[in-house]
């Protein structure tokens, strides 16, 4: 379904511009005594909601930044950050 | 006249507050396995449980298409097996569904692309499964419609042809299988939500319904691309899985032109003529996770264009029907098939992006196995979970199907 991102430096433009990044894990984790399964599941781990969710995008056929949005899976709409994560 | 006021898989029943199985999801892949679990495995006291209606989702979305002549050697006996059980289902079942095996054609663009398909090819013949490569001349013989002059995007050099696939009439196997598993005494419980499922001493105990509660020792999510949002949700189990929505399309119908199913990856285009003489095609996933099942014009224009090239007759025929389905991508295009890990009695069948419909047959039968016996069959091991954190994925392609920032 049709979608409009909002970059930080070029504003609204649409989705097929962008390349999604996957949902936001936090910081990358320190390698010190990282175990298999522990950057598994950074690497590969996924919650698929099914809702709102923060993920990051690039503007790749725009000014190529990175940066992080969310956004709801079942609409295909950005929305403002929730409430609860403020 | 033929209306029947009772469905073929029996009248609606009471949700018992305990059964032996709960089946989350009334797919193909549930209702395959509830089938076999009551046929072979005497475990008739199994409960499907299907948020809206049986065959809802991807069991009625996808373009039907059955092939086995995937890429490596765990993932070719479990697709051959399924294509050979086609014919013994419609006998068994008493329920004809509609198996036309025209057999597939894959273009191929590339020398490189020839190269890959010789490999292909070579897993195919090892295992038994026919499989040839052929140029660009003889792809014309068997499919005159094709555009195989050098002046078109992507100029055909090749296929790889595949004769025993070809297609099943989705909706068929969906009410057979149901008919199958119902006359075997399974309750099939239509928009019946689960909600929770409960786990005491890390064990199953039972599934929470917007119908009541059902206590149970063993539970299965086969809920499609649902799947992996609802088992994160359920038991906190994060899986490799992204859901993307996987667009298809009909034209108006046609007289016979195209009696092979034939794709090309570089179009990202699959093109197939139902019996009804429709030209049944899709390919595009998007490119980010959502769970619309929405079309998009991008799309259509992309189809419109890349069947114009290819198959040229098709210029100027209209598009009569768009739909989306959800596909639940791994990134390395092979499913998850895991039980008794994280809980006993919790089994998953999930994580099969557009290859669930081809696969339903074979995995209702291993699932069955697993959930009867509680020992993981030969077949289904190399599909654990544990693959991803132990650096063992699978070679289906040659890099990984991320939508990450990889991709």
């Amino acid at each position: 379904m049709a979608l409009t991102l909002t970059c930080p430096v070029c504003g609204k433009r649409n989705g097929y511009e962008f390349r999604y990044g996957g949902e936001d894990k936090g910081p990358r984790p320190v390698e010190a005594g990282l175990t298999p399964a522990a950057w598994c599941d950074y690497v590969h781990m996924n919650k698929c909601t099914a809702g709102v969710q923060k993920e990051w995008w690039c503007h790749r056929d725009g000014c190529g930044s990175w940066f992080t949005t969310w956004r709801d899976t079942t609409q295909n709409l950005e929305v403002a950050k929730p409430e609860a994560s403020k | 006249m033929f209306w029947k006021s009772k469905p073929l898989w029996g009248n609606k029943t009471r949700l018992k507050s305990s059964y032996d199985a709960v089946i989350i999801g009334g797919g193909l892949h549930g209702l395959a396995t509830a089938y076999y679990l009551a046929k072979e495995h005497g475990l008739t006291d199994v409960a499907i449980i299907e948020k809206r209606f049986i065959g809802f989702g991807g069991a009625g979305r996808n373009t039907a298409i059955v092939r086995a002549n995937q890429r490596t050697q765990y993932n070719v006996p479990l697709y051959k097996e399924a294509l050979d059980l086609w014919p013994v289902l419609t006998k068994e079942l008493d329920y004809n569904l509609m198996f036309n095996n025209c057999g597939n054609l894959n273009l191929m663009h590339s020398e490189a692309a020839m190269k890959a398909a010789r490999m292909t090819i070579a897993t195919a013949q090892f295992h038994g499964v026919e499989s040839h490569l052929i140029d660009a001349k003889q792809a014309k013989e068997l499919v005159p419609a094709l555009n195989i002059s050098e002046d078109i995007t992507f100029p055909i050099h090749g296929a790889m042809f595949h004769p025993p696939g070809g297609i099943v009439r989705h909706d068929a196997v969906v009410w057979g299988l149901a008919k199958g598993a119902a006359k075997h005494g399974v309750d099939i419980h239509q928009h019946t939500e689960a909600t929770a499922i409960h786990t005491e001493g890390g064990k199953i105990t039972g599934v929470e319904t917007s119908r009541g509660r059902i206590h149970t020792p063993r539970v299965l999510v086969s809920a499609g691309g649902y799947s992996a949002g609802l088992i994160y949700h359920m038991l906190g189990i994060k899986l490799p899985i992204a859901v993307l929505t996987i667009q298809a399309m009909v034209t108006q119908p046609l007289k016979p032109l195209l009696d092979h199913v034939v794709s090309s990856g570089a179009y990202h285009c699959y093109a197939n003529q139902t019996l009804k003489g429709e030209i049944a095609t899709g390919a595009h996933m998007d490119q980010w996770p959502n769970y619309t099942t929405q079309n998009t014009a991008h799309y259509i224009k992309h189809q419109a264009e890349a069947l114009s090239d290819w198959l040229p007759c098709l210029r100027g025929v209209k598009f009569m029907r768009i739909w989306g389905g959800l596909a639940d991508m791994t990134p390395d295009m092979a499913p998850i098939m895991d039980g008794n890990d994280h809980y006993e009695g919790f089994y998953m069948d999930c994580g099969w992006g557009y290859f669930g419909f081809k696969s339903c047959s074979a995995v209702g039968k291993y699932m069955a196995q697993y959930m009867a016996s509680g020992h993981c069959p030969d077949m289904l091991k190399p599909f654990n979970l544990r693959r991803y954190e132990n650096h063992q994925l699978m070679g289906e392609t040659a890099e990984l199907v991320s939508y990450t920032p990889n991709n």
